[in-house]
C-alpha cells in the first residue's frame, strides 16, 4: 500500500461509519424519549429518582452488583424471563430514560432485578415473619373483578389479579372477604406471597404458609384450584412442606417477608442465612454492629442463628445500605408502556391459572 | 541455513543483508531500548498484580465468604479491578511496547523523541494506578470496561496523547515508500484507540446519552477496544513475527489488504451483539450479528494468509519460542472469532447471553489471541533490547504450556458451564438457583485453570526479571526451545 492518505482516510472512515451507525443513529432514534403520561397528563412514567435512590444507585455501581445482576426483562419469544416472573412485560428503552448509569447488566449469577421493587410486599401491610415458603403466589381469584382502572396494567403475569387488587386501594372489602377463604392459587414462584393484597393480618399470614405447601414454579391448574382445606392444612404446619422444586430464594422461617426492605437488609448482610445455596457475597461492611444504648433501633436487622449479634448488641444498616435498599425497592417496570405489549395482561387467562379467575374489566 | 535445512536464525543474518542494514537495525533497537523496556516492565508488573486479582475473583465466585467483609476486597470491586488492570495495565502497555518497537523497525528510523514515550508510560501507569485504586475504594463509574473514575480517565488520555503523537511523528520520519501490513494495523490501532476512548468518555460522562444508549455506547466501546485496539495490535504483530522468524515473505499481499479492510469495516460493527434481546431497536443488534458473521471474511483471509506463509515451516514451532506463541495466538484468533459468531446467533444468544460464556469469549480474545501474540513478540524483542538471550529454554516451555493449557481449560470450562447455565436459566420449571449451581463445578475448574495461568505468569515474570537485570545468556544464538544441533544429528 502506497501513501499515507488513503490509509488514514480508510482508518478514519471505518471508524466513523461504525460510530455513526451504532451510536449516533440510535441516538436519533431512541435518545430523546420522554416519559409517557395519559391524556390528563397524570400517571407519568417513568419518574426521575432522587435522594436516597440516586445515592443507592451509586452504591450499586461502586460494589459491582452489575457483574451478577442484570436489569432487563427479555421478550417472551426470546427467553424465559417472564416465565420466571422477573417481569410482566419486556423492558423497553423508555423504562431507563432517567437512569444514569444504566445497569442493563451482562451476567446473571443472580436474579434479574428489573422488577425487584415491584416484587416486594406492600409496605403498609408489612406482615409478621411468615413461617413458610413464600413461593407461591397466590392469585386469589377473587379480586379478579376488582375495579382497578388506573393501574390495571400494573398487573402483570406476576401480578395476576391478586396483586392488581393490591396496588390500587380499590376494593379492600372484596379482597378481604375472599382471600382467606379461597386458597391462593400459585401465582409467581418468585413473587412474595405476602403481596397478597388482603389488609388483614390473618389473610396475609395464611397465604405464605399455604404457598409453601405447593410451591411450584409452574403453576398448574390443579394446584390453583381453590381448596380451603388445603389452606387450612398448610397453615397448620408452619414448616414449609417439602416441595418438589423449591423456588429460589426460598422464604425462610423467621425472616422478614421476601423482598421487603427488612428482607433485603438481612439478605445483604448474610445471604446464606436466607438461601443456603446462594453464592452472593455478603456486604457486612455496609452494616455496623453496635451496643444497644437505650432501646433497640428500629432499623436493627432481624438476624437469626449464628448471624445474630451477641446479647445487648444490634446490627444496623449504614446510610449507604439504606440507600442501596431504597434503590432496590425503587426498581419497578410494571407500569405499562404503550409501545410494549404486556406479555400477560391481567385479563389473559393463560397466565393466571386460577380457573375461577374472572378477567377484570 | 543450518543442518535441518530450515532457517532458524533471523533471516537478516543468513540472508543477504548487508553490514550496514544490520548496523542500522542494531541502532534502531538500541534507540527503542528505554521506552519499550519501560512499557514492558510496567506491563509485567501489572500482569502479576492482575493475576493475583484474577485468582481472587475466580475463587470468590464459588466461595463467596472468602475475605468477604472488607469493603475494598468485595467481589464486585475486585472483579472490575482485575479486568481493568489486565486491559489497561497489562495488555495495553505490553501492546504499546511491542507496537513502538515495530513502528521504529518498520519506519526504519531511529526512535525520535523518546521523552514523549517515557512520559507517556509514566502517566499511563499513574492513570491505571489511580483508576484501580478508585475502583477498589468504591469510585467505579458502573460502566463495564470504563470503570475508571474521571480523574484516572483524564490521565490515561493525556498519557495516550503523548504516545500517539509520537507514533504520528515517527510516521512522518519513516524511510521507504512501502507501508508494510503491520504498519496498517498499528496505525489503525494508534488512531482508533484515542477516538474510541474519547467517544466513549464523551458520550457517557461529558454529554451523556439517554438511558439504554449508555449501554449501547459502552458495549460499542468495549467491543471495539477488543477488536480495533487489541485485535489490530495482535494481528499486526503476527503479520510481522511469523514471516520474520521463518524468513519468508507473507504469502499474499492482496489477501492481507482484503483482510485488513474487511476487519476494520466489519469488526467495528460487532458491539451490539452483546445486547441481544435487550431493550433496543432490533436493527442494532441484528446489524451487529450480521457484522459478526461477516468477520468470518477477515478471519478466513488472515488465517489463510498466515497458514500459507507457515506452510512447510510448522516444524519450526518446535524451536522458536516467538513462533510458537505467535502461531498459537493467530490460531486462537480464528477460534475467538468462530466462538463470537456462535454465541452471537440469536438462537444461541438467548441461552448464553447472561452466562459465563461471554467471559469465555472475552478471555479468548484478550488472552488466547492477544496476550499469546504479545508474549511471542516479547520473546523476540527483549533480547534485542538487552543484548542477552533468554536464559532458560525450560522456563519458556513451561510458560507456554501452562499458558496454553490454562487458557484452553478456562475457555472450555466457561463455555461448557455457560451453556449449561443458560440452558437451566431458560427452563423456567427449574429454580433459578439451579442455573448458578450448575455452573459452580465449572467455576472451580476455572480456578484450576487460573492456577496454571498464575504459574505461567510467575515463570514469565521471573524470566523477564532475569533479563532485565542483565542475567540473560551472552550468546549470538537465540534461545531455542529444543536443541537444534542434537536433533539434526539424530535424524
Amino acid at each position: 500500500m502506497k501513501g499515507l492518505a488513503p490509509l488514514f482516510l480508510g482508518i478514519f472512515g471505518t471508524f466513523a461509519f461504525s460510530w455513526v451507525g451504532l451510536t449516533v443513529i440510535p441516538n436519533f432514534q431512541i435518545g430523546h424519549l420522554n416519559p409517557q403520561s395519559d391524556e390528563e397528563g397524570t400517571d407519568i412514567y417513568p419518574m426521575p429518582q432522587s435522594g436516597m435512590v440516586a445515592r443507592g444507585a451509586r452504591v450499586y455501581a461502586a460494589n459491582g452488583c452489575i457483574y451478577c445482576h442484570s436489569q432487563q426483562v427479555r421478550a417472551p419469544y426470546a427467553a424465559a424471563d417472564i416465565d420466571r416472573k422477573w417481569g410482566d412485560r419486556r423492558s423497553a428503552p423508555r423504562d431507563y430514560i432517567f437512569e444514569r448509569p444504566v445497569f442493563l447488566g451482562k451476567a446473571r449469577m443472580g436474579q434479574d432485578l428489573a422488577n425487584i421493587g415491584a416484587r416486594a410486599p406492600k409496605e403498609e401491610e408489612s406482615p409478621p415473619p411468615a413461617p413458610a415458603g413464600g413461593a407461591s403466589p397466590a392469585a386469589s381469584p377473587s379480586p379478579a373483578g376488582s375495579p382497578s382502572p388506573a393501574k390495571q396494567g400494573v398487573a402483570s403475569a406476576e401480578a395476576s389479579p391478586a396483586k392488581a387488587a393490591a396496588s390500587p386501594p380499590a376494593s379492600p372489602a372484596a379482597t378481604a372477604s375472599h382471600s382467606p377463604a379461597t386458597s391462593p392459587a400459585p401465582k409467581a414462584p418468585m413473587s412474595p406471597a405476602p403481596a397478597s393484597p388482603a389488609p388483614q393480618g390473618a389473610a396475609v399470614s395464611s397465604s405464605p404458609a399455604e404457598a409453601g405447601a405447593k410451591a411450584g414454579p409452574a403453576p398448574s391448574p390443579a394446584a390453583a384450584s381453590p381448596s380451603p382445606a388445603a389452606a387450612a392444612v398448610a397453615a397448620a404446619s408452619p414448616a414449609p412442606s417439602p416441595s418438589p422444586t423449591p423456588p429460589w430464594p426460598e422464604q425462610t422461617a423467621g425472616l422478614p417477608p421476601m423482598y421487603s426492605e427488612a428482607w433485603h437488609h438481612v439478605h445483604l448482610y448474610s445471604p446464606r442465612s436466607i438461601n443456603f445455596d446462594s453464592n452472593m457475597p455478603s456486604y457486612r461492611f455496609l452494616y455496623r454492629t453496635r451496643r444497644i444504648s437505650d432501646m433497640p433501633s428500629a432499623d436493627a436487622l432481624q438476624l437469626t442463628g449464628s448471624d445474630a449479634p451477641p446479647q445487648g448488641w444490634e446490627v444496623v444498616p449504614t446510610y449507604d445500605a439504606k440507600c442501596l435498599v431504597a434503590y432496590l425497592m425503587s426498581l419497578n417496570q410494571t407500569h405499562p408502556l404503550k409501545e410494549v405489549r404486556s406479555a400477560a395482561p391481567p385479563a389473559a387467562p393463560a397466565t393466571s391459572p386460577a380457573p375461577g379467575a374472572q378477567p377484570p374489566k | 541455513m543450518n543442518a535441518t535445512g530450515i532457517p532458524l536464525r533471523e533471516p537478516e543474518v543468513s540472508a543477504a543483508a548487508g553490514e550496514t542494514e544490520q548496523l542500522e537495525r542494531a541502532l534502531i533497537d538500541a534507540s527503542t531500548r528505554v521506552p519499550v523496556l519501560m512499557f514492558y516492565t510496567s506491563a509485567v508488573a501489572w500482569l502479576v498484580l492482575g493475576t493475583f486479582l484474577a485468582g481472587f475473583v475466580s475463587w470468590k465466585l464459588h466461595s463467596p465468604d472468602f475475605l468477604a467483609n472488607i469493603s475494598f476486597l468485595t467481589w464486585g470491586r475486585v472483579r472490575p479491578a482485575h479486568m481493568n488492570v489486565m486491559v489497561y495495565g497489562w495488555a495495553s502497555m505490553a501492546g504499546m511496547g511491542t507496537a513502538i518497537w515495530l513502528m521504529a523497525r518498520l519506519c526504519r528510523t531511529v526512535l525520535r523523541y523518546p521523552l514523549l514515550l517515557v512520559a507517556g508510560a509514566g502517566f499511563w501507569n499513574l492513570g491505571v494506578l489511580l483508576g484501580v485504586g478508585g475502583i477498589l475504594l468504591g469510585d467505579s463509574t458502573g460502566y463495564q470496561w470504563l470503570e475508571f473514575p474521571g480523574y484516572a480517565a483524564i490521565i490515561l488520555f493525556v498519557a495516550y496523547t503523548l504516545v500517539v503523537s509520537w507514533a504520528v511523528l515517527m510516521f512522518r520520519f519513516r524511510r521507504g515508500e512501502q507501508i508494510y501490513i503491520t504498519q496498517w494495523y498499528l496505525l489503525g490501532a494508534f488512531l482508533w484507540f484515542p477516538w474510541l476512548y474519547a467517544a466513549g468518555q464523551l458520550m457517557l460522562f461529558v454529554v451523556p446519552v439517554q438511558g439504554v444508549l449508555q449501554s449501547a455506547v459502552g458495549w460499542w466501546y468495549a467491543n471495539n477496544l477488543l477488536f480495533l485496539w487489541f485485535g489490530a495490535i495482535g494481528l499486526g504483530t503476527a503479520y510481522y513475527m511469523i514471516p520474520k522468524v521463518i524468513g519468508r515473505p507473507v504469502y499474499s499481499y492482496h489477501l492481507a489488504a482484503i483482510g485488513f479492510w474487511s476487519y476494520a469495516l466489519f469488526s467495528s460493527w460487532t458491539g451490539m451483539q452483546r445486547l441481544v434481546d435487550g431493550p433496543f431497536p432490533a436493527w442494532m443488534v441484528t446489524a451487529s450479528i450480521a457484522a459478526t458473521i461477516l468477520t468470518l471474511i477477515p478471519v478466513a483471509t488472515v488465517g489463510l494468509n498466515h497458514h500459507m506463509t507457515m506452510q512447510g515451516y510448522f516444524p519450526l514451532m518446535r524451536y522458536s519460542p516467538t513462533l510458537r506463541f505467535t502461531v498459537f495466538g493467530a490460531m486462537s484468533y480464528t477460534v475467538f472469532s468462530l466462538v463470537g459468531v456462535l454465541i452471537s446467533l440469536r438462537s444461541v444468544a438467548s441461552y448464553v447471553n447472561f452466562t459465563q460464556a461471554s467471559i469465555a469469549y472475552s478471555h479468548l480474545g484478550l488472552y488466547a489471541f492477544f496476550t499469546m501474540v504479545i508474549f511471542g513478540s516479547m520473546y523476540y524483542i527483549v533480547p534485542r533490547l538487552i543484548g542477552r538471550e533468554w536464559r532458560y529454554a525450560t522456563l519458556i516451555k513451561l510458560h507456554f504450556w501452562a499458558s496454553a493449557y490454562g487458557i484452553g481449560l478456562m475457555t472450555l470450562m466457561l463455555l461448557a458451564g455457560g451453556f449449561l447455565q443458560g440452558a437451566n436459566m431458560e427452563s423456567p420449571s427449574l429454580a433459578f438457583s439451579e442455573s448458578t449451581e450448575t455452573v459452580l463445578p465449572y467455576l472451580r475448574g476455572r480456578s484450576l485453570a487460573g492456577i496454571l495461568l498464575t504459574a505461567s505468569h510467575f515463570i514469565f515474570a521471573y524470566h523477564f526479571g532475569l533479563m532485565l537485570f542483565g542475567l540473560g545468556r551472552k550468546s549470538t544464538v537465540p534461545t531455542f526451545l529444543n536443541p537444534v544441533e542434537a536433533e539434526a544429528k539424530a535424524h
